[in-house]
């Protein structure tokens, strides 16, 4: 009896399972928690080999102070020439990368871990140059992203980033709690 | 050691004056608000009851019956007329405090907002407008041809049941704010923008701008004798003292809003006064 109850409902846990996995990753990818990424990119050794410091050379802003976000082939190949050695001795001689050859300069293959929904209009540029008074910055990059400059790869380190998080700092720093200061 | 933040205070309280005389009726303020928006092209736009703008443009008439030459118009652009309450200091606009969903609000600036994507639909805050200025989005907005190309990456799209309004298209403000940021202007009021549809009047009949900055053209606009408000009943009680004692025992809309018209007939009509 017992042994047949239990081939009965089978189909049912399995099905189940399935079906939880499928949906989660689902939900994985519409939350963007697995994206696509083109490439293996270590930050790590890009800060420590050609000793960039600051986050800006790659993910600048845009003129109207919006974030640029990730770089574009055409930033990569200015380092990682097209027509650059492809091995090298000296560690801080950025070669080619022959993967680059099959993109143009505008694109942009790799798809963003951390992504702001659609109704989130915040600016980045607003964000770093707010000041304390004696001239401190309120906010880092690190402050939300997490020491990436020391990660080794490009998954989001703080994970994501909830509305909560934002409204600590606003609250913490006297900034308004308004919706329509970052949505519309 | 608790860090002591410097605050920034806002200076700014956004207006607006339209000058009824000006108005020809183009309708080109509500096409551009509808394009500035991401409002679609509804197949029902002909349907006045059903149909979903930001800005109206009412037809008034002196008398439905008139016939040539008693007969007279006007076209009347109504948005959000931004309440105030009696304290701009703490504003308390009517549709504020009955949102269950904190989807509207009022900023510091003065802006009513609506965070369509927050709103739940359930309509109180339609029902609390005294002025219609909100409309609830009956429809999916569907984008035809190439129309979706042209579309505010400013602006959400609002979804069907939810409830829209103009915002005074608050979001060019923040791009204004932000693109200044960029070029190193770090002091919020050194900032000035213009809604779509005051950029597009082709008579300039709107005009927007700081009510709290005495030398700008709306605060002048609003201080002539044409300036009239919709139905404020506050505003005929000329006697100061009894104003005073008025705005003590009840609240008012005070919208920021004014309207410029120097036709008698007309000002009547705004207070819903007989026709003299
Ligand atoms: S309809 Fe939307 S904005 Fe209006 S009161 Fe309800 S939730 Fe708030
Ligand atoms: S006009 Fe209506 S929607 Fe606008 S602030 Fe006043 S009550 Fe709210």
């Amino acid at each position: 009896m017992r042994r047949s109850l239990l081939l009965f409902f089978t189909p049912f846990i399995i099905f189940t399972w399935i079906f939880f996995g499928i949906s989660q990753k689902g939900c994985d990818s519409v939350m963007q928690a697995d994206a696509a990424k083109k490439i293996p990119f270590n930050h790590q050794s890009h800060v420590e080999k050609y000793g960039i410091s600051d986050c800006t050379t790659c993910h600048g802003y845009e003129e109207n102070g919006r974030f640029k976000g990730l770089p574009t082939i055409a930033e990569c190949t200015t380092c990682h020439a097209r027509d650059g050695v492809l091995t090298s001795d000296d560690q801080s001689i950025p070669r080619k990368k022959p993967m680059f050859d099959s993109y143009k300069d505008t694109d942009q293959p790799w798809e963003s871990f951390a992504k702001q929904p659609d109704l989130v209009y915040f600016s980045h540029s607003v964000v770093m140059t707010a000041k304390y008074d004696d001239g401190r910055l309120k906010a880092r990059c690190g402050s939300c992203h997490g020491d990436k400059a020391d990660s080794t790869g490009t998954k989001m380190i703080k994970g994501k980033m909830l509305m909560g998080q934002c409204m600590d700092c606003h609250t913490a720093l006297n900034l308004s709690n308004k919706c329509a200061v970052c949505h519309d | 050691m608790k860090e002591k933040v410097k605050e920034v205070k806002m200076k700014r309280r956004w207006g607006m004056a339209i000058d009824l005389d000006k108005c020809t009726g183009c309708g080109k303020c509500s096409v551009a608000c509808n394009q500035e928006n991401n409002m679609p092209i509804f197949e029902d736009d002909s349907d006045v009851p059903k149909r979903v703008a930001f800005l109206e443009l009412m037809k008034v008439t002196n008398d439905r019956d008139a016939k040539f030459p008693d007969v007279k118009t006007a076209y009347l652009p109504k948005m959000c007329q931004m309440c105030e309450g009696n304290d701009p200091k703490n504003p308390n606009p009517p549709c504020v405090s009955v949102c269950p969903a904190v989807a509207t609000d009022v900023g510091d600036d003065g802006v009513v907002s609506q965070i369509w994507s927050r709103c739940i639909g359930c309509r109180y805050c339609q029902t609390a407008c005294p002025y219609e200025a909100r409309v609830f989005n009956w429809w999916k907005p569907e984008y035809e041809g190439s129309f979706k190309k042209s579309l505010s990456t400013d602006v959400s799209v609002a979804s069907r049941g939810t409830v829209v309004k103009c915002t005074f298209c608050s979001h060019i403000w923040k791009r204004e704010r932000d693109a200044a940021t960029a070029k190193g202007i770090l002091d919020i009021n050194a900032v000035l923008y213009t809604p779509a549809c005051a950029g597009t009047c082709p008579t300039g009949a709107i005009v927007f701008g700081d009510l709290n900055d005495h030398d700008s053209e709306v605060y002048k606009l609003t201080q002539t004798d044409r300036a009239v408000r919709l139905t404020n009943p506050v505003d005929d009680v000329k006697d100061a003292d009894k104003k005073k004692s008025l705005l003590k025992a009840k609240q008012f809309t005070n919208p920021k809003v004014y309207y410029l018209t120097s036709q008698q007939w007309l000002r009547d009509m705004m207070r819903f006064k007989k026709n003299s």
